[in-house]
């Protein structure tokens, strides 16, 4: 009796609260999103309108042509083929690091996590800088990159190189909470009933972590596109030949040719839309995915 | 014996959650492992599933030493504590699994899958999930899944940890039932000295990562071999000196005395008694209502100790003198344990 009375005197307290809280958040709330729409619309609407407005300017027939012009078409094959790279990469990568930072215990595993994060922390130039001081003519290995006939600076496989590293965090960052989460006695039990270890993660694993998976690559996929700051510097602006989307948007801009230079960004914010449907969707089937189980 | 353990020893770091652990155990039989957290049994159940290895000793199942075999081939069923029920699949195919990563023959994996969920009572469920389901039936899932590959042994961590009260006494009795029933060598994990003595054909005491004393419920209860074993089964207090009480006879030297409430016969003054000559006095200092019995701690030459009376009996109250009778108390010496009787019972005796 004594309990569930308090239990009442809490109950009334709490609301009474609430209702005081209410009472000035009407103006608030206004405010809040007021600010807010405001701020997307001056940083993101705004810039947008004037991409498409731009680009379409001289109209239609220049948008194509500028679009459909070799150097465009060599730098969006060039940005799909990396961020590919980026993702196939990291994906593998992400799964191998997540399943080792939460199945094993190890010496330096602190270490590791940290080591995962630093493309978040590290500017991309400087990525772009130690890359080119490793692959380098200056470097120790360059003599034995050249006798090999690999090329990485100012090539394709350095603009890979970079974008693998500013991207490599996204895949194993979403992984690693999830396998925290779900813990091992799943594996165990299967393990127990004779399961080897492919099976289990197939069977068992892969399941709970598809979506934060598919989430992951969407992340990454978004950020190998957009990748500039490493790129431009380990890429020589070698036109048709080592310049992704973004740096063809600068080379064209530097040479005041405007539309154009709008034009191509429009395929980028075309990828971007299209990344964003992606990951709404995915998000949504993940979350009605999890309601379920 | 079926499963023997053999001096075995696991550290974790600094931790011995294993001391020289040795014990055996009789084919087909029900066996309680029971200890306070920490006290190693997990460990020692892990052991034995082959999920962790020991640091040395032996384990030996039907004959085997097994300490190299994986826990895959020691065609062991395992019930964990959160069951860990595959939450991607199906209860059906939850119990299929380990038919089907043993690739048995199709054609008897739904037979038998059908059989074990008839088995656990869950017909009609076949095509839930586990967050579906309720707690009691979860662990019905577990234990079918456990036993689907057809064990020789099944071993159970806290299975009734999780689940409520209620329906924790129903899976009781069915699962001593259905263990019986099937016959197959079980050794189930618990700090509940409750379930174990209720579920269990022989209890084992683990304490410190050592085995105390094992045995059947009644003879872990009633003869404690060690002073862990003592003082951990019932209600038990600890006395001061039991020397203060009447007519028992002197032991010597001596660590412990401890009583348990169904040592003690609380009479208030206006009540008659028969061994009104050994009893002390003592004063109530708490009363609490326990549904089908009542109990109350007393203060009684300087030890608090708790003990009950029948709701059929006139009620006592907070702070009244009560005489107290102790009929046994456990005297711990050491490791050693011997239980001394009231002499006033045996000179009753020798009237008759």
């Amino acid at each position: 009796m004594a309990q569930s009375t308090r239990g009442q005197v809490v109950s009334r307290e709490g609301t009474g609260q609430i209702h005081e809280n209410t009472r000035g958040s009407k103006a608030v709330k206004l405010l809040l999103i007021g600010i807010s729409v405001v701020f997307l619309v001056i940083m993101l609407v705004l810039p947008l309108i004037t991409v498409i407005t731009e680009s379409l300017k001289k109209g239609f027939a220049e948008y194509a042509a500028s679009v459909t012009d070799e150097d465009t078409k060599s730098a969006v094959q060039l940005t799909l083929q990396a961020t590919v790279f980026a993702v196939v990469i990291n994906t593998v990568f992400g799964l191998c690091a997540a399943w080792a930072v939460t199945r094993f215990h190890f010496r330096g595993k602190k270490l590791l996590v940290t080591l995962i994060d630093l493309p978040v922390t590290v500017s991309p130039i400087i990525a772009g800088l130690i890359y080119v001081l490793t692959f380098g003519r200056q470097s120790a290995i360059f003599p034995f990159l050249e006798e090999h006939g690999l090329e990485v600076v100012y090539a394709v496989p350095g603009i890979i190189l970079a974008t693998v590293f500013v991207t490599f965090p996204f895949i194993s960052r979403e992984l690693i909470p999830v396998l925290e989460t779900i813990g091992t006695d799943e594996e165990e039990a299967a393990a127990m009933m004779g399961a080897g270890g492919f099976t289990i993660f197939r069977k068992i694993t892969f399941p709970h972590i598809r979506w934060a998976l598919l989430y992951g690559v969407v992340l990454c996929a978004a950020r190998a596109m957009g990748e500039f700051g490493a790129v431009s510097v380990l890429s020589g602006h070698l036109r048709g030949k080592t310049v992704t989307l973004p740096l063809h948007v600068e080379i064209l801009f530097g040479d005041n040719k405007f539309m154009p230079a709008f034009a191509v960004s429009s395929i980028l914010v075309v990828f971007a839309v299209i990344i964003l449907i992606v990951r709404s969707v995915v998000e949504y089937i993940g979350r009605v995915k999890k309601n379920v189980h | 014996m079926y499963i023997e353990l053999k001096n075995v020893n696991k550290k974790y770091g600094d931790f011995k959650a294993s001391d020289n652990v040795s014990f055996s155990i009789e084919k087909g039989k029900l066996i309680g492992l029971l200890g306070p957290s920490g006290s190693g049994k997990t460990t020692i159940l892990r052991m034995i599933a082959g999920l962790e290895k020991p640091d040395s000793g032996q384990i030996i199942i039907d004959g085997k030493v097994v300490n190299d075999v994986p826990a895959s081939k020691r065609g062991i069923g395992f019930v964990f504590q959160s069951y860990a029920l595959f939450r991607y699949m199906t209860v059906f195919e939850n119990v299929a699994f380990g038919l089907r990563v043993q690739k048995a023959d199709k054609k008897t994996i739904a037979p038998r899958v059908r059989e074990l969920i008839k088995l656990v009572g869950l017909e009609g469920f076949e095509d839930r999930y586990p967050s579906q389901l309720s707690g009691g039936q979860r662990q019905r899932v577990a234990f079918a899944r456990a036993l689907a590959p057809n064990p020789q042994v099944l071993l159970l961590d806290e299975p009734f940890a999780a689940i409520d009260a209620k329906v924790r006494q129903e899976l009781r009795s069915w699962l001593k039932e259905m263990i019986a029933k099937l016959g197959v060598t079980s050794i189930f994990v618990t700090h509940d000295q409750d379930e174990a003595i209720e579920v269990a054909d022989e209890i084992i005491v683990t304490n410190s990562g050592r085995i105390e004393q094992a045995g059947t419920p009644i003879d872990v209860y009633q003869n404690p071999k060690t002073a862990f074993t003592s003082a951990f089964f019932g209600q038990t207090a600890q006395l001061e000196s039991y020397e203060a009480f009447k007519s028992f006879q002197e032991v010597g030297d001596y660590d412990k005395a401890i009583v348990r409430p169904e040592f003690i016969k609380i009479t208030k003054k206006n009540e008659v008694q028969k061994y009104k000559s050994s009893a002390v006095e003592g004063i109530v200092e708490r009363v609490e209502f326990r549904g089908n019995y009542i109990e109350f701690t007393v203060k009684c030459n300087g030890s608090v100790f708790t003990a009950r009376r029948e709701l059929d009996q006139e009620p006592v109250s907070v702070g009244e003198v009560v005489d107290v009778f102790i009929y046994r108390i456990f005297v711990t010496k050491g490791n050693e344990v011997r239980l001394v009787e009231n002499s006033a019972l045996r000179e009753e005796s020798v009237v008759i």
